[in-house]
């Protein structure tokens, strides 16, 4: 028999990776399809801007009882953990390939064409290696944010009901509430211990290997799991070439499959609405009501959040610049915290919550701050400072630019595309995260600070899911009406000032 | 002439530019034997279109475009090399044969022989980065020749190389042209280069301005190798000028 902590993160750990290479694959399959296809990108993009920056906490009920009454006991739970952490990573993997292969040389497009290689070839060897350096770099984001989810998809209540998944996020959060300090402090151990060790061996080699980056790592063991991968891949690429080369699938064939795919998805989405209760039910009109009154401070709360985001990340960023040394240790202090799941810092800091006034104030900025400050974070490390140019840091040190100058006409400035579209998908997050920060029960003693995000948890808790779905579409309707007005016109503005690079 | 090998037939091509419609190609005819023809004409007239449209990249709006042959296959020599960055110089040449069925051994076997034909056998495992400029655009006639096309299409090779690496891969075509050592019956070149058509082709074709139509048709009739400084060719370069002129 295994101890139960082995089985939990033994556990845990095959939750991520099963939802990561979910996300990958779908990345890879939706972004290209995008890239290649007008019609396909017409509809995914606009659809995929929208998922990107909504609450998805807020449709999780819906979700999980929508996979619970679809699938036999045990299953559906399962597949609702996997599908959650799916959520959280794979928005910016597919956005990631889609603009890789969107920029593609379109003369590479045409030989595949001229030369009759059709899309499984075309897939395999032009498209899916064009992304792979963004796959990497989008991989060290969207790992932390799997990490981030996992006890929300480990412990759901729903009403009266709740669900407990065997992993490390159950096993910690069960050590907390029986008061259990050692079991907790070896599962924080072993959380910790895991996410490091990822980092270390898989994603910041691969950073390193592939982008070029200097990242703290440890390069064997990502060789022999690259050469894995690659020979798996290669294997299951050539066997599905050889395939259609004798098959010869027609055009028409994709375009039937492409067809029912939708009409498959769209008879899903409205089952799922369907099974959370019917929106269009009575007595909604308070509940929305309620959301649009506490959108003002959720709002005023999210925006300053976003905007420490960027303050500490600039800071974290001209630190890892300034120093050679200091790099590598902020970068990964960065990857283990960014992983800590969101609902671990209420324990964590439980203790300062119940003894100081504004305690819980404390506790709930630090998972606002979690849940968006790392989109930030990893944009400058990763994009960010590999725009700077040596040329111009030549030129500054030639006239002495330095300080404060240097900051405000150099270093900010080339940051400045990488730090909108970080603060885009820290914006998002940060909607994300007010559902675990506004509002906590934690046996039985619950701290609610109020605004949209405590509202919805309460919804959830209680058992209305016509109700959190119902302010969910109505949160998101919100925010892509900021993302509409107000982000356009920033990245816009952005773009045509700091967008050209070096003259 | 010899047999036919491709027939264009009443080809016109329009694109949309905004509200309006550009007119590029207006009613090209031609019959092409086994012969190497030049397609010469002002820049933007739509000779690249024209060449697209035989190798089946874009449609024609009129016309046809006939292959006489059971394996209407084509190579296509691309203006810049196009290789894949991520395979060997090997597997670029050996991947549309792999795409198209062949097992990888058989189709990096085939490649290897058209590579030493353009003289890379010693880079086959190189990158494309790891090459020059005159070596990647070799890489992308081994690979059209390793297709083993009836066709051959060119869309101005030579425009994006240095001056000796033109004229020593020119003479190489011609080689691999005169020789008849490919399965090559039928090359289709589209330059805006006069000397660089009269020097190599059998067949002049002389496009108008935009919309394109055909102007003349000039057989070259020198022997080869060609001599640039004889009366002969000057004679044939000041006809081609006026016709592209008039």
């Amino acid at each position: 028999m295994l101890p139960p902590l082995l089985v939990a993160a033994l556990a845990s750990t095959l939750r991520m990776l099963s939802a990561y290479v979910l996300s990958v694959l779908t990345a890879l399959v939706a972004g290209v399809a995008m890239a290649r296809s007008r019609a396909v990108e017409s509809v995914l993009l606009p659809v995929l801007d929208i998922l990107q920056s909504i609450p998805i906490l807020g449709f999780f009920p819906a979700a999980l009882l929508f996979f619970v009454s679809a699938l036999p006991r045990g299953w559906g739970q399962e597949v609702a953990a996997v599908f959650l952490i799916f959520t959280s990573q794979v928005w910016n993997l597919i956005f990631g390939v889609y603009s890789s292969v969107k920029s593609l040389d379109p003369s590479l497009f045409d030989m595949a064409k001229v030369y009759r290689m059709g899309r499984a070839a075309t897939f395999f060897y032009v498209c899916v290696p064009a992304a792979r350096n963004s796959l990497i770099a989008n991989s060290l984001i969207s790992w932390a944010g799997g990490w981030f989810f996992l006890t929300s998809s480990e412990v759901i209540s729903m009403g009266s009901e709740e669900y407990r998944l065997v992993g490390l996020g159950t096993y910690i959060v069960e050590a907390f509430e029986r008061g259990d300090t050692v079991s907790f402090g070896l599962g924080m151990a072993v959380l910790v211990s895991i996410i490091m060790a990822t980092y270390l061996l898989v994603w910041n080699a691969a950073a390193q290997q592939a982008l070029g980056r200097r990242l703290p790592s440890l390069g064997p063991a990502y060789e022999a799991l690259r050469d894995l991968v690659s020979k798996l891949w290669g294997a299951l690429g050539d066997a599905l070439v050889g395939l259609s080369s004798r098959l010869r699938v027609p055009r028409y064939a994709w375009r039937a499959v492409g067809a029912a795919l939708a009409a498959y998805l769209a008879a899903e989405l409205a089952l799922l609405i369907s099974g959370s209760g019917g929106l269009g039910a009575g007595g909604l009109l308070p509940t929305l009501a309620a959301v649009l009154a506490a959108l003002p401070v959720s709002l005023a709360r999210v925006a300053a959040v976003v905007a420490l985001s960027a303050a500490l990340s600039l800071a974290a960023a001209y630190a890892c610049y300034r120093s050679e040394r200091a790099g590598p240790a902020v970068i990964l202090a960065g990857e283990v915290l960014a992983s800590i799941p969101a609902i671990l810092w209420w324990p964590l800091l439980a203790g300062l919550a119940a003894r100081r006034p504004y305690g819980p104030y404390v506790v709930s900025g630090v998972i606002f701050l979690q849940g968006s400050l790392w989109y930030l974070f990893f944009n400058l490390m990763v994009y960010g400072l590999a725009s700077l140019r040596r040329e111009v840091e030549e030129m500054a040190s030639v006239y002495r630019v330095r300080g404060w100058w240097y900051l405000r006409c150099v270093f900010v400035p080339f940051l400045m595309p990488s730090l909108a579209a970080g603060a885009l998908s820290a914006w998002g997050g940060a909607w994300n995260a007010s559902i675990a920060a506004e509002y906590v029960d934690l046996g039985g003693q619950a701290i609610d600070l109020g605004g949209v995000g405590a509202l919805m948890s309460k919804l959830a808790s209680s058992g209305d899911y016509a109700g959190v779905t119902a302010s969910a579409l109505l949160l998101s309707l919100t925010i892509v009406l900021f993302n509409k007005t107000f982000w356009r016109r920033l990245f816009k503005y952005v773009e045509e000032r700091y967008g050209g690079g070096v003259e | 002439m010899s047999q036919p090998v491709l027939s264009i037939v009443g080809v016109s091509k329009s694109f949309r530019q905004g509200r309006t419609s550009l007119k590029v190609l207006d009613g090209i005819t031609l019959e092409v034997g086994e012969e190497f023809v030049a397609i010469l004409g002002p820049s933007g007239c739509g000779k690249t279109t024209l060449l697209r449209i035989i190798a089946g990249l874009e449609r024609p709006d009129e016309g046809q475009i006939v292959i006489h042959s059971k394996e209407p296959r084509v190579g296509f020599i691309f203006q810049f090399p196009t290789l894949l960055p991520w395979l060997t110089v090997v597997d670029n040449v050996a991947l549309p044969l792999r795409a198209n069925g062949m097992g990888w051994e058989e189709a990096r076997e085939r490649a290897r022989k058209y590579l030493s034909l353009v003289g890379l056998q010693a880079f086959e495992d190189f990158y494309p980065r790891e090459l020059s400029g005159g070596m990647k655009q070799r890489v992308n006639i081994a690979r059209a020749l390793a297709v083993e096309p009836i066709i051959l299409l060119m869309d101005e090779p030579f425009s994006n190389l240095d001056p000796l690496t033109a004229e020593a891969l020119r003479t190489e075509i011609l080689d691999l042209w005169t020789l008849k050592v490919t399965s090559v019956r039928a090359i289709v070149m589209v330059t805006h280069n006069v000397d660089e058509a009269i020097f190599m082709a059998d067949k002049l074709v002389i496009l108008t301005p935009r919309p394109a139509r055909v102007r003349g048709v000039i057989e070259v009739g020198l022997p080869r190798p060609r001599d640039r400084r004889s009366a002969e060719f000057q004679k044939l370069e000041d006809k081609v000028y006026e016709l592209l002129s008039a």
